[in-house]
């Protein structure tokens, strides 16, 4: 005689609950609160944590750059200069560097830097001379661009 | 995935290592694998075959080679700096082996987690970090060896 009907009421219902509440819980064990304990509580605010992570891949770009503006605007005013006029006559000598190296250079460099600010000067006067006097030659070195063939 | 919440870790390399000489970071390699199951054909062929020349190309490597019953042929990858990496090689061919094998050969026994930033200096600065002196005007002379008086 073999007795089936008991083994017909044990079913597989799936992983065990444990697993499935630690592969939640484990995303919420920096949190403060009871939110790094308890289930109900984790699961909403580890949803939001994973909104919050894909919504600030974009703001991260903006607040690096604005970072970078901000450092090499206040790098510039140490030497007499403001951000817009450095980036303009540095665009204007074709220095193509981006704001990232501009800042980096700003803090580890500064010689560099100084340097930079005094080409971006020198442009910003021999724009100066060519706007105000009639001169028929630009007399500076720094604007004219030469292209390499 | 936060960046918070998953570990991360910055780019380096254990001890310097290719600057002066190049040490493997691969300590010791087992390949558990049965004699008789079908998975562990690929395994199998591949020792066979690759394990001799692996070995001898690695002189600084251990190899262990050890059959066992069991369902699922591993290898166990120990570093030197005590990170130990297993891999199943089921159903794997000797080719797929071998490439795997020179893959875990290759690394170094790092943590395979999101590096911060993709560079690393020691030396950042060469012209001397900004600080807010660097572009005041000094207010004192520089101090040099002072001068014996001239009586």
């Amino acid at each position: 005689m073999v007795f089936l009907t008991l083994s017909c009421w044990l079913r597989n219902r799936g992983p065990h609950r444990y697993w499935k509440v630690q592969e939640v819980l484990s995303h919420a064990r920096h949190f403060r609160g009871r939110k790094n304990r308890c289930y109900s509580l984790a699961v909403r605010a580890v949803r939001r944590a994973f909104v919050y992570a894909t919504k600030s891949r974009k703001l991260k770009q903006r607040n690096m750059r604005k970072l970078w503006i901000s450092r090499i605007a206040a790098a510039s005013r140490e030497h007499g200069m403001k951000y817009p006029v450095l980036i303009h006559n540095l665009v204007k000598c074709s220095v193509q560097l981006n704001r990232k190296v501009l800042s980096d250079l700003a803090i580890t460099e500064p010689k560099s830097f100084l340097s930079l600010a005094k080409l971006a000067r020198a442009r910003q006067q021999e724009g100066f001379g060519a706007a105000l006097g009639d001169r028929k030659e630009p007399p500076g070195v720094f604007s004219r661009i030469v292209t390499l063939q | 995935m936060t960046s918070r919440g998953t570990p991360s870790r910055f780019l380096q390399s254990v001890l310097q290592n290719g600057v002066g000489r190049y040490v493997c970071q691969l300590k010791r390699i087992s390949l558990v694998f049965s004699k008789k199951g079908p998975s562990s054909l690929g395994v199998r062929e591949f020792i066979e075959e690759g394990v001799v020349d692996y070995a001898k190309n690695n002189p600084g490597t251990v190899v262990y080679v050890s059959p066992q019953p069991c369902r699922v042929p591993k290898l166990v990858a120990e570093y030197l700096n005590g990170n130990v990496k297993e891999e199943a090689l089921t159903s794997k061919t000797s080719q797929q082996i071998a490439e795997l094998i020179t893959k875990l050969t290759n690394q170094s026994g790092l943590d395979i987690i999101r590096i911060r930033k993709p560079f690393h200096t020691d030396s950042p600065s060469i012209q001397g970090q900004w600080h807010p002196f660097t572009n005041r005007p000094r207010s004192i002379e520089p101090i040099g060896p002072q001068k014996p008086p001239a009586s």
